[in-house]
């Protein structure tokens, strides 16, 4: 077993990360769209922005190992 | 693809992966579409200046997308101010929704009512630029054009023939232009100076640095709040530069990389039949992959120019 061998659980371990908080905000924004449906522009605005931020540090980490893996 | 395994002395896997990564990075020099060799002014800039122009292929896709943009929103943009009219019709009509969706929900929330216009044209021209970018990578016509030239048009004339028709150049084309780290950097770096330029006109020169940490705060605080608020600076069109480019290239290595499949399983097996039987499964998963893709192309399109508003917003709006 070499170092590189491990790498991929690694991109695995990221994108567990990145569904569980994907998960968490899709569920937070059903629930409160669903309490207050007259919000959901504002919750859907209000939630996009970290949504990105996330999607954008579990795209950045795969992109590093993936670089480990070829390089 | 598994006959042409069986006469190369690399396993399919192999040649696999070279294939897929062949298709999302860029030309290899001496398979660009135009290369320096053909054409002496390419090759006379490369002998004193020693850079390479030759047209690779995602620089012709740039150049497509340019005039695919130019076509389908400036002209038509141009030509309805010049007529006068009041009421858009038709194309128009849609480009309007789109332009009065990115001002009204987009720039203006976010960088204020009395920047938006200035602010707006950038924004917008990302919007376009990257929406039509990406959407074209998902358009095969190139790979179409290639493959029938290659296999229809004239069959024959094997290996010594791939590259001097430039039709056959063409078959590399076809690329996500967005899929390349050095477009989507250069697209980034616009971003990075407008966020300077938004806080610049903001607030002036100098005040728009001191803007960059929150004032009044105990001294030893800022030893660590300006070298953090400085990679602030470049991270941000870093993690830009990022995400649209994994973003599009990923989805073309899953989907080549499911249709692979096929080549992987028959070469196993050694019988076509398991190749032929895969194909039942991953061809429809690379049509769920394609569908998703094009969801996936709309909403880059949208992240791009959300997060270079929200930044330039941050850069006019400072709150401490």
């Amino acid at each position: 077993m070499t170092a590189t061998s491990f790498i991929p659980i690694g991109m695995g371990l990221i994108v567990i990360g990145a569904g569980l908080g994907i998960g968490k905000f899709a569920a937070a924004a059903a629930e409160s769209i669903a309490r207050q449906p007259e919000a959901a522009d504002k919750i859907t605005g209000a939630v996009n922005l970290p949504l990105f931020l996330l999607e954008g540090v579990a795209i950045l980490a795969e992109v590093f190992t993936f670089l480990m893996l070829i390089l | 693809m598994i006959a042409a395994a069986s006469q190369s002395s690399k396993s399919v896997k192999d040649q696999v992966g070279d294939f897929i990564i062949g298709h999302v990075s860029n030309t290899t020099p001496g398979h660009h579409i135009w290369n320096k060799a053909d054409y002496p002014i390419l090759q006379s800039i490369y002998n004193y200046s020693g850079i390479d122009l030759s047209i690779s292929k995602h620089v012709f896709m740039l150049w497509l997308v340019a005039l695919i943009v130019g076509i389908a929103v400036i002209i038509p943009v141009r030509a309805f101010l010049n007529r006068g009219d009041q009421v858009p019709k038709g194309w128009m009509n849609a480009l309007e929704a789109i332009v009065q969706f990115i001002r009204d929900s987009i720039v203006k929330p976010n960088v204020g009512d009395k920047w938006v216009m200035t602010w707006s044209p950038i924004i917008l021209t990302f919007f376009f630029f990257i929406l039509f970018a990406n959407g074209i990578g998902m358009v095969p016509i190139f790979d179409l054009l290639g493959a029938t030239n290659r296999f229809l048009l004239e069959p024959n004339l094997g290996e010594a023939y791939a590259h001097d028709n430039f039709i056959n150049h063409l078959l590399h084309g076809g690329a996500t232009a967005t899929g390349n780290f050095n477009v989507t950097g250069a697209l980034a770096t616009i971003t990075f100076f407008s966020i300077m330029a938004a806080g610049i006109m903001a607030h002036g020169f100098v005040q728009h640095w001191k803007n960059l940490v929150p004032h009044g705060l105990p001294w030893p605080v800022y030893i660590i709040l300006i070298p953090i608020e400085i990679m602030g600076l470049f991270v941000k069109p870093f993690a830009l530069t990022m995400r649209l480019a994994a973003n599009m290239t990923g989805g073309h290595i899953a989907l080549l990389a499911l249709l692979s499949l096929m080549a992987i399983f028959g070469d196993m097996f050694h019988s076509t039949v398991a190749g032929v039987g895969v194909s039942f499964i991953s061809v429809p998963m690379a049509a769920a992959i394609s569908a998703l893709e094009i969801i996936v192309v709309l909403v880059q399109a949208y992240v791009f120019t959300l997060l270079t508003a929200v930044f330039i917003g941050m850069a006019i709006h400072v709150h401490h």
